[in-house]
C-alpha cells in the first residue's frame, strides 16, 4: 500500500522534485566559491603577516580563482572608488583641426555651451553653431585630412561623420589606455566599461589613494621637450607686468579670481614670510598673489591656492601681450617650498610655446634611482628619429635650459651640459617613487587621445563599507526571524512550510547573484530584505485561498488543490509587473541601483518558484505520504 | 487566528470618504511640493559631499561655522547616523582634493583631538547630475507606461486607468510626505537615485496589491453575473482584504527593520518604502477599485 503510494507521489511530483533538486545543486555549485572565499579569508585573518604572505604566495592561483568566482561585493560594501570619466570632445575637435582661427574658437565655445544645456552631442552642437553663423561655409577648411578622405570640398555632413568616427575611436582607445594604466597600477578586479557615447565608468575596489588614481586616469601623458625663454626677455616682461598692475584698475568682474580671492583673504602674508620682499598691501593686485623672482628662466612663484588667480591676471587683455613673443608661463610639477602655514609654493617658468620633441618618440621608460642621492627618476629611451632630434637640440643649446613638460607642467629644466646622443634621457624633479612609477605607467600606456574629465566620483572607505555590511546583515536576519515567527503563528504548519520556502528562497537569490556574476550592493541587500517581506506574499495568497476553500467544506486535499490553482493568476500578475519595474530600474539606474534591481528580479523569480512549486511538494508529501493533518491556522 | 475572516465591510459604498481623504492628502502634497519643495541629493544637484568621522562629538553648527570661513559658500553640515559622523555638502568650485584637504585641516585646527577621518567622498559634475535626473524621469515614466500596457493586455482598459491612477496617487503622496517632513525629521530626506529606486518599488508594490484585487474582480465578474458591479467589486475587495493586510504587514515589518537597523545610508530609502507601502495598501482598496467602478458605471 505504502509502496504504491510512494510511486504515485514520486510520479506526480517527479519533475517538480527534480527541478528543486536541480536548482539547489546549481546554487550550491555557484555559491561554493563564495563559501570557500569566506573560509580562506577568515583563515588569512587569523595568521600572522609572515604566514599570510607565505600562504598567499603558495596558493596564489587557488586564491585568485576562488575570489574570481565568489559573490562580488559592491564598492559601497567593500570600499573603493567609482568614477565616471568623460572624453572632452571639444578638446578632440580642437586637436583634429588645422588652421584654426578666431571664428573656430568662438564656434567651439558656443557649441560647448549648447551641448551643456541640451541633449545634443558636442559634435552636433559644433556643426550647428558653425552652420548658424554662415550656412554656406564649409567645415572642411579646418579638418582637411587626406587619409580620412576629407578634402576642401567635403560637405559638412561628411566632416560631422568623420568627427563622430574619430570621437568614437577616441573613447575606445581611451578605454584601452585606462585599462592598461589601471592594470599597471595593480587593482584587484577593476571594472572598466563604456557608458553611452563618450563616458567610461571605472570601478576600482579597495583603492585608498584617490588622488594618485585620479592623476592616472586623467593624465594625458603629453610629454614634451621645450626650449626656454631668454632670461633677459623674461626679466623685462616681469618688470612690465608689475608696472601694468601698478597702474591698472582692479578688475571686479573676473569670476575666476573672485572665488579664490574671497576664500583666501589672508594668503598674502604667507608668501612674504617665506620669500624676500614685501609687496602685500601694496595695492598691486598682481603682487598680492605673486612673488616676482626674475632669475634665469624663473618668472616668479605663487602659492597653490593663488594659481588660478595668477593665471587669470596673466591672461587679462593688456597683460597677456607683455610676455615675450613665443613664450608661455608654466608651473613646476612639484612645490619648491611651503609657506609658513604649510601651503605649497610653485615656480612659474618661462617656456617656449613650441615643443621640440614629444612623447611619441619614447620607446621605453623605467624607474631608476640617482646613484648619489637615491632620488627616483624616470629614464626614457627614444627611437632613432627622437634620438637624432634630441642630439641636435642638445648640441645646439649647450649652456641653456631645456624644459621637460608633462601634461602642461614642468618636471625639470636642467641646463644642457653637452650634446646627448643615443636617445636616452631622464625626467628628474620627482617627489616620490610612486610618482616616478605613475609617470612610467602613463608614458608606456601612451597618451590619451583627448583629455578626460572626471564627471562623477565616489569613494567609500573600507570602514564605512564594513559598517554597511554589518547593518545590512543584521537587517536580513532580523527581518527573516520576525517574518518567520509571524507566519508560524498565523498559518501554523502552513506557515512553517512557507518559512522553509523562504530560507530556500534566500539561498536561491544568492545563487542567482553568483551565477550571473552580479554584484551585491547595499541597495541590493535592501532588496533582499524587501524580498523577505514580499516573498511570503505568494504563500499568503495561496493559504488565504486554501482557507476559503476549506470554509466551503472541501477536504484538505481538495482545498489545497483549489487554493494553489486559484491563487496562481493573481501571483503571476502581481509579480510580473514588479519584475518589469526591476528591468526598467536595471536599464536606467547606475551601479548600486542596478544591484537593487538585480536582487529584486532574482527575488521575484525565486520566491515564485519556492512558494508555488517547493511548498506544494512538501504539502503533497505530508498529506499523501505521511497522512498528516496540515493546519493553515 | 484569522483577521478579516468573512469580512463584509461596505468599503466601496464608503468610497466617498476615501475620495475625501485622498483628495486632502493630494492637495496637501501638491502644496508642500510647490512651496516646501524637495531636497535634491547630490546625484541630481551636483556638488561635493563628504562623510567625516570625528573622535569627539561636535555639533553640526560648530563645524559649519568653522568651514564657512574657508569654503566658497556656507556648506551644509548634518550629523550622519551617529553623532560622531558628519555629512558635509558644498558647492565649492575648487578641485575635490583641495576641498577635502581644506576641510580636514580646518576641522583639525579648530578642534584639536577631533582627528577627522573621511569615510566617503562623492562628487557629481553638473552635467552628469542633469543626465542622472533625466534617467530618473525616464525610468519613472517608462515604468508607468509598461505597467499600463501590461494591465491593458491582461485586464481591460478601465483596470489600466485604475492601476495607474493609484500609482500616481501613491508616488505623489509619498513625495509630498518627503517634502512636508524634510525640515522636521532628524534624518535626511533628500531625493537621490536610491529614493527613485524606492519610488519605483512602491509603484511595483502598490500594483502588486491592486492586481490581486483586480484579479478577484475579474474572477467574480464571471461568477456573479446577476449581481450589481458595485457589489462584485465590494466582495472582491473584502475577500482579498486579509491577504492585503497580511502581506503589507510582513513587508512593513522588514522595511521597519531596515529603517531602524539598516544604517544611515538606507534610512531615507526605508522611510520612502514605509510611507509607500501604507499609502499603496490604502490606495489598492480606496482608489484603484473605485476608479474601475466609476469608469464602468459611466460607460454602461
Amino acid at each position: 500500500m505504502a509502496g504504491t503510494k510512494r510511486v504515485s507521489i514520486m510520479q506526480k511530483n517527479g519533475f517538480k522534485i527534480f527541478l528543486v533538486a536541480f536548482f539547489f545543486v546549481l546554487t550550491a555549485y555557484y555559491l561554493y566559491p563564495t563559501i570557500q572565499w569566506y573560509f580562506i579569508n577568515s583563515n588569512l585573518n587569523s595568521m600572522t603577516a609572515e604566514e599570510r604572505s607565505e600562504y598567499e604566495s603558495e596558493n596564489a592561483a587557488k586564491i585568485n580563482s576562488v575570489r574570481e568566482r565568489s559573490l562580488k561585493l559592491g564598492l559601497d560594501l567593500q570600499g573603493g572608488m567609482h568614477a565616471t570619466l568623460e572624453i572632452r570632445v571639444d578638446a578632440l575637435i580642437r586637436a583634429l583641426a588645422v588652421d584654426t582661427d578666431d571664428i573656430f574658437e568662438e564656434v567651439l565655445a558656443e557649441a560647448q555651451a549648447a551641448a551643456f544645456d541640451s541633449d545634443v552631442s558636442a559634435i552636433d552642437a559644433f556643426v550647428n553653431a558653425f552652420e548658424e553663423r554662415d550656412p554656406n561655409a564649409l567645415l572642411s577648411r579646418y579638418f582637411r585630412n587626406e587619409a580620412a578622405g576629407i578634402t576642401r570640398r567635403s560637405s559638412n555632413d561628411e566632416v560631422a561623420a568623420y568627427l563622430r568616427t574619430e570621437a568614437d575611436e577616441a573613447v575606445l582607445r581611451a578605454i584601452e589606455i585606462i585599462r592598461d594604466r589601471v592594470d599597471r597600477y595593480g587593482v584587484t578586479e577593476p571594472a572598466i566599461q563604456r557608458q553611452g557615447s563618450r563616458r567610461v565608468v571605472v570601478e576600482l575596489p579597495g583603492v585608498d589613494d584617490e588622488e594618485r588614481v585620479r592623476g592616472l586616469l586623467r593624465g594625458t601623458a603629453r610629454l614634451e621637450f621645450r626650449l626656454m625663454a631668454e632670461p633677459t626677455d623674461l626679466t623685462r616682461a616681469l618688470q612690465r607686468m608689475i608696472e601694468f598692475y601698478e597702474t591698472s584698475e582692479p578688475d571686479s568682474v573676473d569670476a575666476d579670481s573672485l572665488g579664490n580671492a574671497a576664500a583666501e583673504p589672508d594668503t598674502t602674508f604667507d608668501i612674504n614670510a617665506l620669500l624676500e620682499g614685501d609687496n602685500a598691501g601694496s595695492g598691486n593686485e598682481f603682487l598680492d598673489v605673486f612673488q616676482p623672482i626674475g632669475q634665469g628662466v624663473i618668472f616668479g612663484s605663487a602659492a597653490v591656492q593663488d594659481t588660478a588667480r595668477v593665471n587669470a591676471l596673466l591672461r587679462r587683455p593688456g597683460a597677456k601681450e607683455l610676455l615675450p613673443p613665443g613664450v608661455e608661463l608654466m608651473y613646476t610639477a612639484s612645490p619648491v617650498g611651503t609657506t609658513s602655514d604649510g601651503r605649497e609654493i610653485f615656480y612659474l617658468l618661462g617656456v617656449r610655446d613650441t615643443e621640440e620633441i614629444t612623447g611619441e618618440v619614447v620607446t621605453d621608460a623605467r624607474v631608476e634611482f640617482d646613484p648619489f642621492t637615491n632620488v627616483p627618476e624616470v629614464s626614457m629611451t627614444m627611437n632613432s628619429e627622437g634620438a637624432r632630434t634630441w642630439a641636435r637640440l642638445t648640441g645646439a643649446n649647450v649652456g641653456k635650459s631645456v624644459a621637460v613638460v608633462l601634461d602642461g607642467v614642468v618636471y625639470s629644466y636642467p641646463v644642457i651640459q653637452e650634446r646627448i646622443s643615443g636617445g636616452r634621457t631622464n625626467i628628474t624633479g620627482l617627489d616620490s617613487r610612486e610618482e616616478a612609477s605613475d609617470i612610467v605607467t602613463v608614458l608606456k600606456s601612451g597618451a590619451l587621445p583627448a583629455p578626460v574629465e572626471i564627471v562623477q566620483e565616489r569613494t567609500v572607505g573600507p570602514s564605512l563599507g564594513a559598517r554597511s555590511i554589518r547593518s545590512g546583515l543584521n537587517s536580513v536576519l532580523l527581518g527573516l526571524v520576525l517574518v518567520a515567527l509571524f507566519m508560524m503563528f498565523y498559518y501554523r504548519t502552513g506557515g512553517a512550510v512557507a518559512n522553509l520556502a523562504l530560507v530556500l528562497n534566500l539561498i536561491f537569490i544568492l545563487g542567482i547573484l553568483s551565477g550571473f556574476q552580479a554584484t551585491l550592493t547595499l541597495p541590493g541587500i535592501a532588496g533582499i530584505v524587501l524580498t523577505i517581506g514580499m516573498a511570503v506574499d505568494a504563500n499568503v495568497l495561496i493559504f488565504e485561498r486554501i482557507r476559503e476553500e476549506q470554509s466551503t467544506g472541501k477536504t484538505l486535499k481538495a482545498a489545497i488543490e483549489g487554493g494553489y490553482g486559484k491563487a496562481l493568476s493573481a501571483i503571476f500578475d502581481a509579480n510580473i509587473t514588479t519584475f518589469f519595474v526591476g528591468v526598467i530600474l536595471y536599464s536606467f539606474g547606475l551601479g548600486p541601483i542596478q544591484g537593487f534591481a538585480v536582487t529584486l528580479m532574482a527575488g521575484i523569480l525565486s520566491s515564485m518558484f519556492t512558494a508555488i512549486v517547493f511548498t506544494r511538494i512538501i504539502f503533497d508529501y505530508m498529506i499523501a505520504e505521511r497522512r498528516m493533518t496540515v493546519s493553515f491556522g | 487566528m484569522r483577521i478579516f475572516e468573512n469580512a463584509n465591510y461596505d468599503l466601496i459604498g464608503s468610497r466617498k470618504i476615501g475620495y475625501i481623504i485622498s483628495g486632502v492628502l493630494l492637495i496637501v502634497s501638491l502644496f508642500s511640493l510647490v512651496f516646501n519643495g524637495l531636497e535634491l541629493g547630490i546625484d541630481f544637484r551636483g556638488g561635493m559631499e563628504f562623510i567625516v568621522e570625528l573622535d569627539e562629538v561636535h555639533s553640526a553648527t560648530e563645524i559649519r561655522s568653522v568651514l564657512a570661513d574657508v569654503l566658497d559658500q556656507e556648506p551644509e553640515v548634518k550629523t550622519f547616523g551617529s553623532p560622531n559622523d558628519l555629512l558635509i555638502r558644498t558647492a565649492d568650485t575648487r578641485e575635490m582634493r583641495e576641498v577635502q584637504a581644506l576641510i580636514v585641516a580646518t576641522i583639525e585646527q579648530a578642534f584639536p583631538g577631533s582627528n577627522p577621518e573621511i569615510l566617503k567622498t562623492d562628487i557629481v559634475g553638473p552635467r552628469f547630475a542633469k543626465d542622472l535626473q533625466q534617467g530618473a524621469i525616464y525610468s519613472i515614466l517608462g515604468s508607468l507606461l509598461v505597467i499600463f500596457v501590461y494591465i491593458l493586455i491582461r485586464f481591460e482598459w478601465r483596470f489600466g486607468v485604475g492601476a495607474v491612477a493609484a500609482l500616481f496617487h501613491d508616488v505623489l503622496i509619498t513625495l509630498g510626505v518627503f517634502s512636508l517632513l524634510r525640515f522636521i525629521v532628524p534624518f535626511s530626506l533628500q531625493v537621490d537615485q536610491t529614493i527613485i529606486a524606492a519610488f519605483l518599488t512602491i509603484v511595483g508594490y502598490s500594483l502588486n496589491d491592486t492586481v490581486v484585487v483586480f484579479d478577484r474582480i475579474r474572477e467574480y465578474t464571471g461568477l456573479f453575473k446577476a449581481e450589481k458591479y458595485a457589489t462584485v467589486v465590494n466582495r472582491s475587495v473584502n475577500n482579498t482584504l486579509s491577504r492585503t493586510v497580511i502581506t503589507s504587514g510582513t513587508t512593513l515589518i522588514v522595511v521597519l527593520i531596515l529603517f531602524i537597523f539598516g544604517g544611515e545610508v538606507l534610512r531615507g530609502f526605508a522611510f520612502a518604502l514605509m510611507v509607500g507601502i501604507v499609502i499603496g495598501t490604502y490606495s489598492s482598496v480606496f482608489v484603484a477599485s473605485p476608479v474601475v467602478l466609476a469608469l464602468r458605471q459611466r460607460t454602461i
